[in-house]
C-alpha cells in the first residue's frame, strides 16, 4: 500500500545501446512495460526517421495480415484466440515470417482467383441455363400466337413454319440485373422507335457474384427484332447494360439438347467447385490457427521500430541513444532486461543506462492492481496528481463508499448492490475474456471493486439507519415503554398515528446498535431523523475537510516548504476549527448536556439550544435569547470561549492573505542582498556559474523565472478569500449526505406502501395473485430507480464531495501521466480501435 | 431565425461538411508532401493526415494512377454521403453539382467512340460523380438527334441539350461545340437556381458561379483563335451569367488574338489582376494556374458565411483541388522531376 500514497520516484535515464542489440532490447522492453520514452526527433518528419524503412516493412506485412483476415472471414472460418502472446520475434524470424506471409497470401490469392474464375464459369452456365429453360415458355407462346394467326397452321408442317418466323424476326436471348430492367427497356423502345419486341421472367433464384460472393437478382430477357442494322443497335445496348447475352438456338430439339448439355456441364462444375472450396477451407483454417499470433507479432515488431525512431545516433554511428522515465524500483528490471537483449544478439559491448539529473517535472506513476486502479481512475479523471504529490486515491479506497453509503444507506439495497458487485470480482476472469462494446457494461465492470465496497458500506449504514427495504429489523427489541417493548402485532395494527415522546415512553437504556425500530412506526419520525442525519453529515463533512486540510502538511514537508506549514496550513487548519469544528463539539455538548427525562429543567427539552443559531449568534457577537428559566449557555465560560475562538479565526484571515507573499518578498530581498554583500567571496562565485549552466529544456515545467510581486498577492488573496468562503459553501455542501439519504429512505417507504403494500394487504386468495403481479411492480421499481438512479445520483454526489470539497483542500493535480511502451497496453489499444 | 430553419433540414450536414473541410491539407502539409523522396514516403505522410489509412490496403510499389483514384474514391465516397441525406432544396443542389460531371463523362465517351476506343475501356475514366444508368449505351447514337433521343431524353440534362439537337454529326468539332454549348446551359440553369433559392446561398454561389461563367468564356475565346469557329458561332457558347455579360462578352467576341482578349479583361478589376501575372515563359504561372487560384480563394470565402449551400460546392471543389494537387506532387516524385514541384495551388 506504500505505493498508493504518492507516485512512485522517476528519473530520467539515457540509453546507450549497440545498434544491433537495440531491437531485441526494445523487445524486452516491450514486455516490462515500465519505460516511457521520450521523442528526440521531434522535429524530424516521420519519413526521415532512421527505421522508417522497417516500420513500411510492417505496414506492408500488415496489409497481407488484413488481406488474410478478411478472406478467412469471408469464408467465416472461425479465428481462435491465442492464449500466450508470442514474443517479439527476432531480426531472422522477421525475414522467414515475411516470406511466409508472402507465399500464403500468394496462395490464397490464387485460390481466390481460380475460385472467381470458376465461380464465374458457373454463374455464366447458370445463366444459361435459366435462359434456356425460360425462354423456351416465350417460345412456345411465340408460336401459339404465330400459329393463331396462321388458320392453316396444322397444315404447314413444322420446320418450314419455324424457318420462315426465323427468317422475319431475328431475336437475342440474356440476362440483365434486375434493378435495371425498365430503363433497358426503355432504352430499347427508343433506339427502336418501339420496334423491339421484349420478353422477360425473373429468375427466382438470387445468383451469387463471383468477386464479392453478394447476391444478384437477375432477369431473363428475349428481344425480339428486325433486320441487322437493329440487332448490332440492340446488342451495343446490351453492353452497355452490362446484360450477358448468350447463344439461343431457335428450334425447341436443339434447346433441349443444348440443356442437357448445359446440365450435366454444371453438376461437373459443381464438383470441381466443391473440391477447391474444400481446398480453400483447409487452407484458411490452417492459416486462421496462425493468424493471431502473426498479427501480435508484426505489431510487437512496428511498435519497437517506432519506438527505435525516438532514438538519437551518436556521432561515431556506433551506438543509438535514447532518452526515458523510468520508476526508480524499475531500473535493476530494465538494466536486467538491456543485458538479455545485448546478450541474445550475442553483442560483446554491453548497453549501459546512466541516470541524468533534470529540471523537468517527470511523469506520475502510481503502481495500481485491480482493486485500486478503479479508485485511481476517479482522482485521475479529475486531474494527474503532480509528481510526486500525496495521492487522495488511497483515502478513498474507504471515504469513497463511506460518504456513498451515507446517502444510500439501505440493507437491502445495499445487498443488492454488493451481490451486483461479487458477481462481477467473483467471476471477473470469465467476464473480463468477454470483450463487449457495451460501453456501460464495460463502466460497471471497471469499478467493480467500488460497486462491492459501496455495498458493503451501505449494508453498514443500513443497518445502522435500520432501513431494510424502508422496513426496520427489531433485533434486539426495543427499548421504549412498557406497552410497546412487547412490539407485537397489535402494537403495528392499532398505532395508526404513534407518535413517540421521550420524556415519557423512552427507557433510560438506549438501543444497543442503530436506530430504534420503533421510530419507523413514529409519526414524529422524519423530524427525529433530520435533526439526526443533518447533525451526522455535517459532523462528518468537517472531518472530512480537516483531514483534507491535514494533507497538505504532508505535501508541504515532501516539497520542502516548511514556511507554508505556518504560513498557510496553520492559519487555514485554525480557521476551520474554530468555526466548524467547534459546531461540531457544540453538537456533541447538546447531545450530552440535554436530555428529556432529567430532573433539571435547564437540561430538559424545553431549554435545549439551536446550534445553528448559536453559531449564527456567535459570529455576529450577539446575545442569545433564552427561553424563561433556561440558561442562555450550555456553560459559564462558553461566550468568552467563543468569543476567543472568532477572534483567532479573524486573525488567521489576514495572516492567510499577506503571509505567503510578505514571506516570499523577504526571502527574496535576503537572497539578493546576500548575493550583493557577499559578491566577493567564493560562494557568490559559485553561485554564479551554476545559474548561467541550467540546461534548456524542452518543456517548459520549471519555474525558474520569479513570478512579480503583484501576481503573488493576487493569487494569495484569491486563495484565501476562495478558502474563507468555501469553508461555509463547503460545509453546507455536506449537507446532500442528509438530503440524499432522506430522498432515499422517503422514496424507498413511498414505494414500499403505494405499491407493495396492495399486495401484501389482501389477505384473500385473489390477494396472492395481486402479490404475484405488484412485487414484479415493486422490484423492477426498486432495482431501477432505487438502486440504479439513486445510487448513480449518490455516486455522483460522493465524486463531487471528493472533487470539490476534500481535494480542493490539498490537491494539485497537475501532472501527467506516465505512459510506458507496453506491449500489453498497445495490443489493447489495437483492440479497442477494431472493435 | 435563419439559422434555426436552415439547421432543420441542413445543420448536420453543413456540420459534417465543415468537418470534412478542416481534413483539407494545410501548407505545412504540403511543405512536408514536397519534401518526399518516393511514394512510399508520401504514403506515409498522408496516413498523418485526415487521409488515414487510405491507401493501406494497397501493395507496393504504389503508381500514380492508384494514388489518383483512391483520392477520388474518398471524395466521392464523402459527397455521396451527404447527397443520400440531404432533402429539398439541397439535394436538387448536390444534383446540379453533379450535371458537370455527366457532361464531361458524355463528352469524354462520345470522343472515345469516334475514335474507335472499346467503351470498357472508357467507362473507368469516367467520373464516378457524374455517373448515370444509360451512360454505358451512349455508343448507340450516331448523331446529336439520336443522343438526345435515345440516350439523354431520360437524364436531367435533357433540358440543357435542346439547342445541340440541330448539329449535323458528331465530329470532333462538334462536340466541343456540344460541350460548350450543354456547359453554358447548365451554368445558366445552375444561376437560376442559386438565385432561386436566395439569401447567402445566392450571395455565395453566383460569385462563384459568375466566375465559372467567365472564365469559359474567356478560355473558349483564347482556345478558338485559329480554328474554324466562326466569331458569331463563338459568341453563341459564351455562357450569359457572369460579370463580363453583356459588354464583355460582346468585345470578347470581336477579339482577335490574345492581347485583345487582355485588353477587355482590363476593364474588369479581378481578371485584370489575373492576366497580369500570366505567361507562358519558365517560372511564370500559367492562365490556368491563375484561374485555379481565384477560383481556390472563392471557394475558401464560401466557408465565411454560414447556413447556406455555397459550402457543399465549395468544399467538392478544393477537394479537388487538393487532389490535383497530390497527383502533382506524386506525379513529380515518381518521375523525379522536381523542379516543378512547387506549382500546386496551395488552399489554406
Amino acid at each position: 500500500m506504500g505505493a498508493m500514497f504518492r507516485s512512485e520516484e522517476m528519473v530520467l535515464a539515457q540509453l546507450f545501446i549497440q545498434p544491433e542489440a537495440a531491437y531485441p532490447s526494445m523487445s524486452e522492453l516491450g514486455e516490462l512495460g515500465t519505460v516511457q520514452f521520450r521523442d528526440l526527433n521531434e522535429d524530424v518528419n516521420s519519413f526521415q526517421r532512421k527505421f522508417v524503412n522497417e516500420v513500411r516493412r510492417c505496414d506492408e506485412m500488415e496489409r497481407k495480415l488484413r488481406y488474410i483476415e478478411a478472406e478467412v472471414k469471408k469464408d467465416s472460418v472461425p479465428i481462435p484466440d491465442v492464449q500466450e502472446l508470442p514474443k517479439a520475434p527476432n531480426p531472422r524470424e522477421i525475414i522467414d515470417l515475411e516470406a511466409h506471409l508472402e507465399k500464403t497470401e500468394g496462395e490464397i490469392k490464387e485460390l481466390s482467383e481460380s475460385a472467381v474464375n470458376m465461380k464465374s464459369n458457373y454463374l455464366e452456365l447458370t445463366e444459361l441455363r435459366q435462359v434456356l429453360e425460360k425462354t423456351q415458355t416465350f417460345f412456345v407462346e411465340h408460336e401459339e400466337t404465330n400459329g393463331m394467326d396462321s388458320v392453316h397452321r396444322a397444315l404447314i408442317p413444322e420446320d418450314t413454319h419455324n424457318v420462315s418466323i426465323r427468317g422475319r424476326l431475328g431475336f437475342v436471348a440474356g440476362v440483365v440485373n434486375r434493378e435495371r430492367v425498365p430503363a433497358f427497356e426503355r432504352m430499347l423502345w427508343r433506339i427502336s422507335r418501339g420496334n423491339v419486341f421484349l420478353r422477360q421472367a425473373e429468375i427466382d433464384k438470387p445468383l451469387e457474384d463471383p468477386a464479392t460472393g453478394n447476391e444478384m437478382h437477375k432477369t431473363v430477357f428475349v428481344a425480339f427484332f428486325q433486320g441487322e442494322q437493329l440487332k448490332s443497335r440492340i446488342k451495343k445496348v446490351c453492353i452497355g447494360f452490362h446484360a450477358s447475352l448468350y447463344p439461343c438456338p431457335s428450334s425447341i430439339s436443339e434447346r433441349d439438347e443444348m440443356l442437357k448439355g448445359v446440365k450435366s456441364r454444371l453438376e461437373d462444375l459443381n464438383l470441381v467447385l466443391n473440391q477447391t472450396e474444400d481446398h480453400r477451407q483447409r487452407v484458411l483454417i490452417s492459416v486462421a490457427r496462425e493468424l493471431q499470433n502473426w498479427s501480435v507479432m508484426v505489431r510487437k515488431m512496428k511498435a519497437i521500430y517506432h519506438t527505435m525512431n525516438f532514438f538519437n545516433m551518436d556521432v561515431t554511428k556506433k551506438c543509438l541513444i535514447g532518452e526515458c522515465w523510468v520508476p526508480v524500483k524499475d531500473i535493476s528490471v530494465v538494466q536486467k532486461a538491456l543485458t538479455d537483449g545485448s546478450n541474445s544478439c550475442g553483442s560483446s559491448i554491453p548497453s549501459f543506462l546512466n541516470v541524468i539529473s533534470t529540471t523537468e517535472n517527470p511523469p506520475t506513476f502510481n503502481r495500481t492492481n485491480k482493486f485500486t486502479r478503479g479508485f485511481q481512475n476517479l482522482i485521475d479523471s479529475y486531474g494527474v496528481a503532480s509528481y510526486r504529490e500525496c495521492n487522495p486515491a488511497l483515502y478513498t479506497i474507504i471515504t469513497f463508499p463511506f460518504l456513498f453509503a451515507i446517502m444510500f444507506g439501505d440493507l437491502g439495497h445495499g445487498l443488492v448492490l454488493l451481490i451486483f458487485g461479487a458477481y462481477m470480482c467473483g467471476f471477473e476472469k470469465k467476464l473480463s475474456a468477454k470483450k463487449t462494446d457495451n460501453e456501460i457494461w464495460n463502466i460497471f465492470f471497471a469499478g467493480r471493486y467500488i460497486i462491492l465496497l459501496m455495498g458493503i458500506f451501505s449494508i453498514y449504514t443500513g443497518f445502522f439507519y435500520n432501513d431494510v427495504f424502508s422496513k426496520s429489523m427489531n433485533i434486539f427489541g426495543s427499548t421504549w415503554t412498557e406497552d410497546i417493548k412487547s412490539y407485537n402485532w397489535t402494537t403495528v395494527e392499532m398505532n395508526e398515528a404513534m407518535e413517540l415522546n421521550p420524556t415519557t415512553d423512552a427507557s433510560a437504556i438506549p438501543y444497543p446498535v442503530g436506530l430504534d425500530p420503533v421510530w419507523q412506526l413514529a409519526k414524529n419520525k422524519i423530524i427525529f431523523l433530520n435533526s439526526y442525519k443533518m447533525k451526522l453529515s455535517i459532523i462528518f463533512g468537517v472531518l472530512h475537510m480537516i483531514f483534507g486540510v491535514c494533507m497538505s502538511v504532508i505535501n508541504f514537508v515532501h516539497f520542502k516548504k516548511i514556511s507554508s506549514i505556518f504560513l498557510e496550513f496553520l492559519p487555514q487548519i485554525l480557521f476551520l476549527i474554530c468555526l466548524f469544528a467547534w459546531m461540531v463539539v457544540m453538537m456533541f455538548l447538546k447531545w450530552v448536556f440535554y436530555t428529556a427525562q432529567g430532573t433539571d429543567v435547564k437540561f430538559g427539552t424545553s431549554c435545549a439550544p439551536s446550534v445553528l443559531i448559536f453559531f449564527i449568534n456567535m459570529m455576529l457577537f450577539k446575545e442569545n435569547d433564552a427561553p424563561k428559566g433556561c440558561d442562555v449557555y450550555m456553560f459559564d465560560f462558553q461566550p468568552i470561549l467563543q468569543k476567543i475562538l472568532v477572534f483567532i479565526a479573524l486573525l488567521c484571515i489576514p495572516i492567510m492573505l499577506l503571509g505567503k507573499p510578505i514571506f516570499v518578498m523577504i526571502s527574496r530581498k535576503f537572497s539578493k542582498k546576500h548575493c550583493h554583500s557577499n559578491g566577493d567571496i567564493n560562494q557568490g562565485m559559485e553561485l554564479q556559474p551554476e545559474v548561467v549552466e541550467e540546461p534548456k529544456q524542452l518543456e517548459g515545467h520549471n519555474e525558474h523565472e520569479e513570478e512579480p510581486m503583484g501576481e503573488i498577492f493576487i493569487h494569495q488573496a484569491i486563495h484565501t478569500i476562495e478558502y474563507v468562503l468555501s469553508t461555509v459553501s463547503h460545509t453546507a455542501s455536506y449537507l446532500r449526505l442528509w438530503a440524499l439519504s432522506l430522498a432515499h429512505a422517503q422514496l424507498s417507504e413511498v414505494l414500499w406502501n403505494m405499491v407493495l403494500k396492495m399486495g401484501l394487504s389482501d389477505p384473500s386468495f385473489v390477494g396472492s395473485i395481486k402479490l404475484y403481479i405488484v412485487f414484479a411492480f415493486w422490484s423492477v421499481l426498486t432495482l431501477g430507480v432505487l438502486v440504479m438512479m439513486e445510487g448513480l445520483s449518490a455516486f455522483l454526489h460522493t465524486l463531487r464531495l471528493h472533487w470539490v470539497e476534500f481535494m480542493s483542500k490539498f490537491y494539485a493535480g497537475l501532472g501527467y501521466p506516465f505512459q510506458p511502451f507496453s506491449f500489453k497496453i498497445i495490443l489493447e489499444e489495437d483492440d479497442n480501435e477494431e472493435d | 431565425m435563419k439559422g434555426c430553419l436552415f439547421n432543420i433540414d441542413g445543420g448536420y450536414l453543413e456540420g459534417l461538411c465543415r468537418g470534412f473541410k478542416c481534413g483539407i491539407l494545410k501548407q505545412a502539409d504540403y511543405l512536408n508532401l514536397v519534401q518526399c523522396e518516393t511514394l512510399e514516403d508520401l504514403k506515409l505522410h498522408l496516413q498523418g493526415t485526415d487521409y488515414g489509412a487510405f491507401l493501406a490496403n494497397e501493395p507496393s510499389p504504389l503508381a500514380v494512377s492508384t494514388i489518383d483514384d483512391k483520392l477520388r474514391e474518398k471524395l466521392v465516397i464523402e459527397f455521396q454521403h451527404l447527397r443520400n441525406h440531404a432533402v429539398e432544396p439541397l439535394s436538387t443542389f448536390l444534383d446540379f453539382i453533379t450535371y458537370s460531371y455527366m457532361i464531361d463523362n458524355i463528352i469524354l465517351l462520345i470522343t472515345g467512340t469516334l475514335h474507335q476506343r472499346p467503351i470498357s475501356e472508357l467507362i473507368p475514366k469516367c467520373h464516378p460523380l457524374g455517373s448515370f444508368e444509360q451512360m454505358e449505351a451512349i455508343h448507340v447514337a450516331a448523331t446529336p438527334a439520336e443522343l438526345y433521343n435515345a440516350v439523354l431524353v431520360d437524364t436531367p440534362l435533357a433540358p440543357f441539350f435542346v439547342d445541340c439537337i440541330s448539329e449535323q454529326d458528331l465530329d470532333e468539332m462538334n462536340i466541343e461545340i456540344i460541350r460548350n454549348t450543354l456547359y453554358k446551359a447548365y451554368l445558366e440553369a445552375f444561376f437560376s437556381f442559386c438565385k432561386d433559392i436566395g439569401g447567402t446561398t445566392a450571395d455565395c454561389m453566383c460569385e462563384i458561379l459568375a466566375f465559372e461563367a467567365d472564365r469559359r468564356a474567356i478560355i473558349i475565346t483564347i482556345n478558338s483563335f485559329g480554328t474554324e469557329l466562326s466569331k458569331d458561332d463563338r459568341a453563341k457558347l459564351y455562357p450569359r451569367c457572369g460579370k463580363l455579360n453583356p459588354d464583355g462578352l460582346a468585345a470578347l467576341a470581336r477579339a482577335e488574338d490574345y492581347d485583345q482578349v487582355k485588353a477587355v479583361a482590363e476593364y474588369y478589376a479581378e481578371y485584370s489582376k489575373l492576366f497580369e501575372g500570366a505567361g507562358n515563359n519558365p517560372g511564370d504561372k500559367t492562365l490556368e494556374d491563375k484561374f485555379f487560384e481565384h477560383e481556390v480563394r472563392l471557394n475558401v470565402n464560401a466557408f465565411l458565411q454560414q447556413f447556406h449551400f455555397g459550402v457543399f460546392y465549395s468544399y467538392l471543389k478544393l477537394k479537388e483541388q487538393e487532389c490535383r494537387n497530390i497527383v502533382w506532387i506524386s506525379e513529380c516524385v515518381a518521375q523525379k522531376h522536381r523542379t516543378k514541384i512547387d506549382n500546386y495551388i496551395p488552399i489554406f
